[in-house]
C-alpha cells in the first residue's frame, strides 16, 4: 500500500475502531492488522504520536486505567466530535468507493480483453 | 542472566532524557512493549529474544523523537495523576500540605478547634496519668509480683474481723518451716504512739508520724535505697535506726548524720515512756509516693526485742505486725496459702488454751503486693487505699471535655463544608479519587491533633501544680514517657484525629460533584441537622457539668451551715501526745493552770473532738462477761466540763459532777442515739440502767442523757455515742478562747504548756477549721466540677461562636436584603437567634434530667441532703441560655449593623 494512501486512511481507520468501543494502543494495532489480514502494516510506535494528536484535536479522549497490579493503560474512545468526523470521512469514503466502482465498471466493458502473449 | 525488568528498565530510562517523551507516553510504549514480549513468548519465543525483537519493532528513540514531539501535548494534561506533583513531593505528602495551607488560611477557626482539643487532650492527659499512677504502687519492688502481704480474718467472741496484720511470730515461724518463702519481713508500728513519735534532737523537736520497727529482710523484699550505710548491718544491733534523707536533714541539717544519735520516745506499754537514744545507721532515699509503705524512720527489730522479749513468743495477744514474705519462683501461691490456714488454725488453738477461752475462727491469707492500695480494705491498712470512684469520676470527667473539643471540631469542619465544596467539586471532576480526598481530611485532621497535643502539654503543665493539690498526688510531665502511659495516649490521639476527621472527608466525598459547582446543591442543608446535634450534645454536656456543680456546692453549703448541736466557734485544740500519763493523772490541775487567764472561758480534756473520725468504741452488756452479739457505742472519754465547754443539752438525768468519786467509777453518759440502740424507750428511761463495758469489764449506771449532736459531721447520721470518765483513753485538751487579743492568749496557752509538757512540741489547731477537713472530699469534687464546667462551658461556647460566625457568614446577604426591606438590627438579632435558643433549650432538657439523676445518687451517701429544687435546672437553662445568646446575638448585632448594600454587592 502506498504511503500516502496509509496516512490518508490511517485516521479514518482509528475512528472507525473506536467506534466498536475504548481500545488501546497496541490493542488498536492488533485489530487493524487482523481486520486488514496483515495487509495493512502500520509501524507500530508511530502509532501513538497519531493518537495524541488526534486527542489535541478533540475527536478522541483518553482515560486511564490500571490494568494488573503496577501497569496502568491509556484507552481511548470517540468524542461526539470523533463521532461526526467518522460520518464525514465514512461518506467521503464511500462515495469515492462508488466513483471508482462506477469508474471501474466503465472500464471494464470499454476495454477489450487484452490478446495474452504469444 | 537476562532479567526482563531490568532490560525494561534501562529501555525506558533511555527514552527518557529526550524532552519528546513525557510520562505519559513512555507509559504507553512501555505498556506496548510488554504486550509485544507476551504475544511473542506466546509463540514460544525466548524471552531474551522476544525482547529484542519488539524493542526492535517499536524503534529507535531518534526515530520516533520528532513524530512524538509534535504530537506531544502540553505537558501538565499529559502527565497521568499517579505521576508526583512537583513541590516537595519527596519530603511532605502532599497533603499535609495542603492542610498545612488551609490552616493558616483559616486561623480562626483553626485557632478555635485547637484550642478547644488541646483543652480535652490535657485533661485527658492528666487522667491517664494519675491512674497509671495509681495502678502502679508497688511495683517497682524487685519481683513484686511474687510478694504478698499475709493478712487474718476470722470471728471471736465480738464478731467477725479482718485485719490487715497478723501476730508477731507469725515471720520468723514462716522463714524457719516454709521453703517456698524466700523472704519474710517484719513491720511493725510502734505500738501505743503509732502516730506520734517524739524525735529529737538538740533544739530540733518534732513528732514523727511515719516511724516502723523493721527487721533486716525488709531491705531485701522493699527496694528501698541505701545513700549511706548498708542493708545488712543497718538494723541489726539494738537502739538503731535508719532515716530518710529529708529526716536526715530536718533534724541535722546539712551534716552528715551517720553515727549521731537522734533521741526518740516510744511508748512500749511497759508503764513508762521516756527519751532513748538511737544511734543513726544508714541514711535511704525518701519513700516514693506510689507506695502503700511509707516510711521516715525505720528503727531497728532488736530494740523492740529488748524491750519486750517475749514478743516473739506470744503469739496470740497482739497482731500488729505487718508480714511480707516473697515466695521463690516456682512456689504456688495457693498451696502456700493453704499451708497457712492450717498454721491459722492450729495457733487459733494453742492461744484458747493457754487463754482457757473457746478457740474463735482464724485464717491467714495472702494479698498480693501490687493490688494492696486499690483493692484491700481491712481493718489496721497502713495507708488510706485508692479509691475507683475517684478514679471513674475523674475519668469520665476528662472524657467529657475531650467529647466537647472533638465535637466542636466535627462541627466546624462540616460548617466549613460549604465552602470547600466548591474545591472538592473540582478535584472529583479533575479525576481525584474518593481515597485521596478522605486522606487528605484526615490528614487535616491529624495535623489539628497533634497541634492541640503541642499546645496540650503547655497547658498540663499548667494543670498538674492544681491537680497535685486536689489529689494528693506528685505526678510531673516526665511520667509521660512511660509505656503505660504513653502507649493509651497515642492511641487516644489517633482515635481524636480519625473520629473527628472521619465526619466531614465521608460527608464531603458523598456530595455528587457537578452538582456542586453548578450551585444547585445546597451542602449545608444535608449536613444540618448533624450540626444541630452536635451543638445540643455539647451544651447538653455543659449544663449537666453547671448542675452537678451547683448541687455539690449547695450540699456543701448546707451542710456546714446546719445547727450542729454543739459549740464550734473559739475553740482551741492540743492534742497531747507525749507525756500523756501526767495529763491522764492531773487534768483538773492543768485545765486550772490554763483557766488562770481572762481570756480563757473553759477548759475540758477527752479522748475525742468533734471532726475527728475516732471509731474507738465500748460494748455494753447486760449479761456478766457476754459480749456476743453485744451493741457498741463509739466512746468519747471526757471529764465533767465537756458537756458545758461544748454547750450540749443534756435531755435526762444529769452529767458527770466534779469532785463526784461515784461518777468516775460507776457512771456514764448516753445519747439520744444511744438510747435507741439499747431499746430503751425514752431518755427518761434510760437513766438508771446498769451495763457492762467490755473494755473495762466494770459495771456502770447511766445517769443521764444528752441530745444528739453532730460530731462526725452532716455526712452520716448520729451514731450512738457514750460518755465515760475514763483517763487512760484521755489525749486532747480543749480550750475555749474569747475573742480578743489571741496573740496574748496564745502566748499565755504556750507558757502553760511549757511548764507542764516541757520539751514537747506544741501544736494547736482551731476547731471550726480542722473540722471542714471533715468536708474535704465533697470540697475538692466541688472545686473539679467547677473547673470542668468552665472548661466544658468556654469550649462550646467558642464552638457556637465560630459556627455563628459561618452561618451569619453564609446568610450575609438575606440580612442585607432584610435590612433594605426595612428590619431593624434587633429584629436580624432576633432572627438569628432563635434558632439557636431553640437548640440550648433542647440542650437543658436533655441534660437536666440526666443532671438530675446523677445528683440524687450522689446525695444518697449523705444523711443530711439539699433538696433537688428545680431552681437549680432553671437558673442552669437559663445561664446556659444567657450565654448562647450573647455569643450569637454580638455576632448577629455585628452583621445586621453593616451597610446592607455591601452584603448584597459581595455574593
Amino acid at each position: 500500500m502506498s504511503k500516502s494512501l496509509v496516512a490518508a486512511s490511517t485516521r479514518p481507520i482509528i475512528l472507525s475502531l473506536l467506534l466498536k468501543g475504548e481500545n488501546y494502543g497496541y490493542g488498536i494495532l492488533q485489530e487493524v492488522t487482523e481486520l486488514s489480514g496483515g495487509e495493512i502494516d502500520w509501524s507500530e510506535a508511530l502509532l501513538y504520536p497519531v493518537l495524541h494528536r488526534m486527542e489535541k484535536e478533540g475527536v478522541i479522549r483518553s482515560r486511564w486505567e490500571r490494568s494488573g497490579e503496577k501497569r496502568m493503560r491509556k484507552y481511548y474512545g470517540l468524542t461526539e466530535e470523533g463521532r461526526r468526523e467518522l460520518e464525514e470521512e465514512k461518506n467521503g469514503w464511500l462515495r469515492l468507493h462508488g466513483a471508482f466502482v462506477r469508474l471501474w465498471e466503465m472500464a471494464e466493458r470499454t476495454e477489450f480483453v487484452r490478446p495474452t502473449e504469444s | 542472566m537476562f532479567d526482563l525488568e531490568t532490560a525494561i528498565r534501562k529501555w525506558r530510562r533511555s527514552f527518557r532524557g529526550s524532552e519528546a517523551f513525557d510520562e505519559g507516553s513512555l507509559e504507553e510504549l512501555e505498556a506496548h512493549l510488554r504486550d509485544k514480549i507476551e504475544c511473542l513468548t506466546g509463540l514460544g519465543r525466548p524471552v531474551q529474544e522476544a525482547f529484542a525483537e519488539a524493542v526492535e519493532k517499536i524503534g529507535r528513540r531518534e526515530l520516533l523523537r520528532d513524530d512524538f514531539f509534535q504530537a506531544a501535548a502540553r505537558r501538565d494534561s499529559g502527565r497521568p495523576p499517579w505521576a508526583k506533583t512537583r513541590f516537595g513531593s519527596g519530603l511532605i505528602p502532599n497533603y499535609l500540605l495542603t492542610a498545612f495551607r488551609k490552616i493558616r488560611r483559616q486561623k480562626l477557626f483553626s485557632f478555635i478547634n485547637v484550642a478547644g482539643l488541646a483543652v480535652g487532650l490535657a485533661c485527658c492527659a492528666v487522667i491517664i496519668l494519675y491512674v497509671a499512677n495509681e495502678l502502679s504502687y508497688d511495683r517497682f519492688h524487685p519481683a513484686a509480683g511474687r510478694i504478698y502481704r499475709i493478712a487474718t480474718r476470722g470471728a471471736n467472741s465480738v464478731g467477725e474481723y479482718a485485719w490487715a496484720t497478723t501476730p508477731g511470730p507469725l515471720g520468723p515461724v514462716i522463714q524457719r518451716e516454709y521453703p517456698q518463702a524466700e523472704t519474710v519481713a517484719r513491720i511493725i508500728p510502734p505500738r501505743e504512739n503509732a502516730d506520734n513519735v517524739l524525735a529529737v534532737n538538740g533544739d530540733k523537736r518534732f513528732f514523727e508520724k511515719r516511724v516502723w520497727f523493721a527487721d533486716g529482710e525488709a531491705f531485701r523484699v522493699f527496694r528501698i535505697a541505701f545513700l549511706e550505710g548498708t542493708a545488712e548491718k543497718a538494723l541489726s544491733d539494738p537502739h538503731t535506726l535508719v532515716l530518710t534523707e529529708s529526716t536526715a536533714r530536718k533534724y541535722f541539717g546539712a551534716e552528715p548524720a551517720l553515727g549521731k544519735s537522734l533521741r526518740l520516745e516510744i511508748d512500749y506499754d511497759t508503764g513508762t515512756t521516756e527519751l532513748e537514744e538511737y544511734r543513726v545507721t544508714g541514711i535511704v532515699r525518701n519513700a516514693p509516693l506510689n507506695t502503700h509503705f511509707k516510711y521516715d524512720i525505720l528503727l531497728s527489730l532488736p530494740t523492740l526485742l529488748r524491750h519486750l522479749p517475749d514478743y516473739d513468743t506470744n503469739a496470740g495477744d497482739h497482731h500488729f505486725n505487718y508480714t511480707y514474705v516473697r515466695l521463690s519462683a516456682s512456689a504456688d501461691a495457693s498451696a502456700f496459702e493453704s499451708l497457712l490456714q492450717r498454721k491459722a488454725a492450729e495457733d487459733a488453738q494453742a492461744v484458747a488454751q493457754r487463754l482457757g477461752r473457746a478457740p474463735g475462727r482464724q485464717e491467714f491469707f495472702l494479698q498480693p503486693l501490687t493490688s494492696l492500695h486499690m483493692k484491700s480494705r481491712l481493718q489496721f491498712e497502713m495507708d488510706p487505699p485508692g479509691n475507683w470512684t475517684y478514679i471513674a469520676i475523674y475519668s469520665l470527667v476528662a472524657l467529657l471535655i475531650l467529647l466537647i473539643g472533638c465535637l466542636n471540631f466535627v462541627n466546624l469542619s462540616a460548617a466549613l463544608s460549604a465552602t470547600r465544596t466548591r474545591e472538592v467539586g473540582l478535584r472529583k471532576v479533575i479525576g481525584a479519587r474518593r481515597g485521596q480526598l478522605v486522606r487528605q481530611f484526615l490528614g487535616e485532621s491529624f495535623l489539628v491533633t497533634f497541634l492541640a497535643f503541642g499546645l496540650s502539654l503547655i497547658l498540663m503543665a499548667a494543670l498538674l501544680l492544681p491537680f497535685n493539690r486536689m489529689a494528693g498526688t506528685a505526678l510531673t510531665l516526665a511520667g509521660l514517657i512511660r509505656p503505660i502511659v504513653f502507649f493509651p495516649l497515642l492511641l487516644l490521639l489517633v482515635c481524636v484525629a480519625i473520629g473527628s476527621g472521619a465526619y466531614p472527608a465521608f460527608l464531603l466525598t458523598a456530595f455528587r460533584p457537578a452538582a456542586v459547582l453548578q450551585g444547585t446543591l445546597d451542602p449545608s442543608a444535608r449536613g444540618a441537622w448533624v450540626q444541630k446535634i452536635l451543638v445540643v450534645g455539647q451544651f447538653a454536656i455543659s449544663i449537666f457539668l453547671v448542675i452537678c456543680s451547683l448541687t455539690v456546692f449547695r450540699q456543701l453549703d448546707f451542710m456546714r451551715g446546719q445547727s450542729l448541736g454543739f459549740a464550734m466557734e473559739q475553740k482551741l485544740v492540743l492534742p497531747v501526745k507525749s507525756n500523756l500519763s501526767h495529763l491522764r493523772r492531773d487534768y483538773e490541775a492543768i485545765k486550772r493552770d490554763f483557766l488562770g487567764y481572762p481570756g480563757i472561758s473553759a477548759a475540758t480534756v477527752s479522748s475525742c473532738v468533734p471532726g475527728e473520725i475516732s471509731e474507738s468504741g465500748y460494748y455494753l452488756t447486760t449479761r456478766e462477761a457476754n459480749f456476743k452479739g453485744a451493741p457498741r457505742l463509739l466512746v468519747n472519754a471526757t471529764d465533767p466540763d465537756f458537756v458545758s465547754a461544748y454547750g450540749l443539752k443534756v435531755i435526762a438525768g444529769r452529767f458527770f459532777e466534779k469532785g463526784n468519786r461515784g461518777d468516775i467509777n460507776e457512771a456514764f453518759v448516753i445519747n439520744r442515739t444511744g438510747v435507741k440502740l439499747l431499746g430503751l424507750g425514752t431518755p427518761e428511761n434510760a437513766v438508771g440502767k446498769r451495763y457492762q463495758t467490755h473494755y473495762s469489764r466494770r459495771w456502770k449506771t447511766i445517769i443521764g442523757v444528752v441530745e444528739d449532736f453532730h460530731y462526725r459531721g452532716m455526712r452520716e447520721l448520729v451514731r450512738p455515742l457514750l460518755f465515760d470518765i475514763e483517763p487512760s483513753l484521755m489525749d486532747t485538751i480543749t480550750l475555749s478562747v474569747k475573742p480578743g487579743d489571741m496573740n496574748s492568749t496564745l502566748k499565755h496557752v504556750r507558757t502553760v504548756w511549757g511548764a507542764h509538757f516541757p520539751g514537747v512540741p506544741f501544736e494547736s489547731s482551731f476547731l471550726d477549721e480542722s473540722f471542714d477537713r471533715l468536708y474535704r472530699y465533697e470540697t475538692q469534687m466541688g472545686r473539679l466540677l467547677a473547673l470542668t464546667t468552665a472548661l466544658g462551658l468556654m469550649i462550646a461556647c467558642l464552638g457556637l461562636f465560630g459556627l455563628a460566625y459561618f452561618v451569619i457568614h453564609m446568610r450575609r446577604k438575606e440580612i442585607g436584603i432584610r435590612r433594605v426591606l426595612g428590619a431593624s438590627s434587633t429584629d436580624v438579632v432576633l432572627l438569628l437567634s432563635r434558632k439557636f435558643a431553640g437548640l440550648v433549650i433542647l440542650s437543658a432538657v436533655l441534660g437536666g434530667p440526666l443532671a438530675g439523676w446523677a445528683m440524687s445518687r450522689w446525695l444518697r451517701d449523705f444523711a443530711y441532703r439539699v433538696e433537688l429544687g428545680g431552681a437549680v435546672f432553671a437558673a442552669a437553662a437559663a445561664g446556659a441560655l444567657l450565654l448562647a445568646m450573647v455569643t450569637v446575638g454580638f455576632q448577629g448585632w455585628k452583621a445586621a449593623r453593616e451597610n446592607p448594600a455591601e452584603s448584597i454587592r459581595n455574593e
